[in-house]
């Protein structure tokens, strides 16, 4: 019973999951500030601002993706870790599609 | 704070991995980067100061220009004229174009004498700093993928395994962080001195480690980045698309350096030029690239902005420099490379970042010691990833450090032979950096430490002496600093010569210690023999 409530190692799967989903969910999440965010897709941009707007879109990736897989470790175990990092990319993604079609 | 134990157990395991994993590459990428925030004083050092041609006032750029392009029309093709009055006016390469570490480019130097004549030599290319630079961003691993080197790839991977090391670093720090931060204790175990000071050096540079970690996984992945990203954009293009221009040029049409220099400056506010690069100029794609300096922006590149200017009329294509019209994304992508390549506050910040380049490489090492100690059983018997470890950690950064060293130590040596000096640098580094990592396997780490160290230590001042050499016996090809910059370089070599001397002393202290089953201990070796009659007397 004790040990269903510790955080198990589960290190190769755990791992997978943060950097396999953990990087979907980076890409799902810039998804959004890509499109809603400020100065986003949806808006008029000039060439220069979307020229450097670009480029911060990329450049936020990796440091989203890095913190979500050095927190996936915290997951009591690593189905666990892929369960939830896939369903959070899932509401991203659908995120993006209703409002892309909405907005 | 409380932390949970489970978590601490679990980031722990982590620290460790992927700390051991991941350490000597970073060691050899820090100490290279730490060198190249010198890159420029560094091949002004290198080379000759023959090569140099001399500098000449800023209103006779023009008439060097024309002259240039009338006597080498070639050099229409892409030209640069250098402001910095360190570097040949006017340059342009007769072979190859300055990208990567290639080995064999040969450049045009030019300048006016006093009449007024245009006076050229023909330059073999010093890869002295893009050796260097190719250690940073590779860490030495040879081979490339599609075009790119290996080894940016490996630091890439890397880099991520480094970030997870802090976060976990901190995360298991945070129990004990206030109080192991005062503490650098000295008495006790061994052990404690290097534990306390590698969560110093952590803690301390913390947010310098961030940054690199960050900026290394873009540098490494931002084209697996840019082709997701165009995914999300869907059929939105990432980036403005831009006609090209089908207005042909002459060089008759050609505005004046004076008037593109004057634009640019009145552009962005603060900066001066430091270089321009004409491109196509007798092409429809005519094309200019400035570089501006500003010690108090946050730079794009590692020495300064960049200007694209149309140099026929004057049209900024676009350009880092801060400016009244910058957009904040513009200024936030400068900032994070900017905050990678130390490029802000001139020379104070470059000596930060040197410093903290070292610190981290030390920090790295100090997380192996730290794994060698926790591994270490009481007795004789080893495991035998303590061993193989042990001589990995000795081998691998004394080897990038002797490696380096040799190749400042022959530097001014190889210019009196005829061999390509830049093959000589690659060899030089490679033959050292495998020896040493040989040495440490075959004769074990201690043994490689003492020996190698002394020998590291005499490579760093073998540079000075040169210089000396060079002073007394005038006749010689070689020749002695002629710049501020070019002694400092011999100084700091100096300087880490002695250094690297007392590291020696130190591990034949540790040898003597009757420690059997360390890394450290040496048995019955002349070394121990001879310094503990020394010590008796």
């Amino acid at each position: 019973m004790k040990s269903s409530t510790h955080i198990q190692p589960h290190w190769v799967s755990k791992s997978l999951a943060g950097v396999i989903a953990g990087g979907l969910l980076s890409f799902a999440f810039v998804g959004l500030i890509v499109w809603f965010g400020p100065d986003g897709l949806k808006g008029t941009l000039t060439s220069s601002e979307l020229l450097w707007k670009t480029q911060f879109n990329m450049w936020i990736i990796a440091p989203i993706w890095l913190l979500i897989l050095s927190m996936t470790f915290l997951f009591k175990t690593g189905k666990q870790a892929w369960r939830y990092l896939l369903l959070a990319s899932a509401v991203c993604f659908a995120m993006q599609t209703i409002l892309r079609s909405a907005l | 704070m409380k932390v949970r134990a489970d978590i601490l157990r679990t980031y722990q395991t982590l620290h460790t991995w992927t700390g051991i994993t991941t350490s000597l590459l970073l060691f050899i990428g820090f100490f290279a980067g730490a060198l190249v925030m010198f890159a420029p004083e560094i091949d002004r050092w290198a080379t000759s100061p023959e090569k140099h041609m001399p500098a000449i006032a800023a209103e006779r750029y023009d008439e060097l220009l024309q002259k240039v392009l009338q006597v080498y029309p070639k050099a229409a093709d892409s030209v640069t004229l250098h402001f910095d009055k360190s570097l040949s006016p006017v340059s342009w390469y007769e072979q190859g174009n300055g990208r990567g570490l290639a080995l064999d480019e040969v450049k045009w130097h030019g300048t006016l004498n006093s009449d007024g004549e245009l006076v050229t030599q023909l330059v073999p290319v010093n890869t002295l700093s893009a050796m260097l630079d190719m250690l940073h961003r590779t860490a030495g691993i040879i081979g490339e993928i599609d075009h790119h080197q290996a080894g940016i790839f490996v630091l890439g991977i890397a880099a991520f395994a480094y970030f997870i090391a802090l976060v976990s670093g901190v995360i298991f720090l945070l129990p004990t962080l206030v109080k192991r931060f005062q503490a650098l204790r000295r008495d006790g175990e061994r052990k404690r001195f290097w534990l306390d000071g590698h969560n110093l050096l952590g803690i301390a540079s913390l947010p310098f480690h961030i940054v690199i970690a960050v900026t290394v996984t873009v540098f490494a992945y931002h084209d697996v980045f840019y082709g997701g990203l165009s995914k999300l954009y869907g059929d939105k293009p990432l980036f403005p698309g831009t006609e090209p221009s089908k207005i042909e040029r002459k060089l008759a049409d050609l505005p004046g350096v004076s008037e593109l220099v004057a634009k640019v400056e009145a552009h962005a506010p603060g900066y001066t030029v430091s270089y321009i690069r004409y491109g196509n100029l007798t092409k429809p794609a005519a094309s200019a690239s400035v570089g501006v300096v500003n010690e108090n922006q946050l730079m794009r590149g590692a020495l300064n902005d960049y200007v694209f200017i149309n140099p026929y009329t004057f049209e900024i294509a676009s350009s880092s420099a801060a400016h009244p019209e910058q957009n904040v994304w513009a200024k936030i992508v400068s900032t994070f490379f900017s905050l990678h390549f130390g490029s802000y506050g001139g020379d104070l910040g470059r000596w930060a970042y040197f410093l903290m380049g070292l610190a981290g490489a030390g920090l790295f090492y100090s997380g192996n010691i730290l794994w060698l100690e926790k591994r270490r059983k009481k007795g004789i018997q080893q495991s035998r990833s303590y061993k193989v470890m042990g001589a990995l950690t000795v081998g691998v950064s004394l080897g990038a450090l002797t490696g380096i060293a040799a190749v400042f130590a022959c530097n001014k040596w190889l210019t009196l032979t005829s061999v390509n000096i830049n093959q000589a640098y690659l060899f030089l580094y490679y033959a050292s950096f495998f020896s040493v990592v040989l040495s440490a396997f075959a004769y074990g780490p201690a043994r490689t430490a003492i020996y190698g160290l002394k020998l590291l230590s005499l490579l760093c001042v073998f540079v000075p002496v040169t210089s000396f050499i060079a002073t007394v016996i005038p006749d010689t090809a070689l020749w002695e600093p002629n710049s501020l910059e070019a002694l400092m370089v011999e100084v700091i070599l100096a300087l880490f010569g002695v250094f690297f001397w007392l590291l020696s002393k130190q591990v034949t202290r540790r040898a003597l210690l009757n420690e059997p089953g360390s890394i450290w201990y040496l048995k019955d070796s002349t070394i121990t023999s001879e310094m503990s009659i020394r010590h008796s007397v």
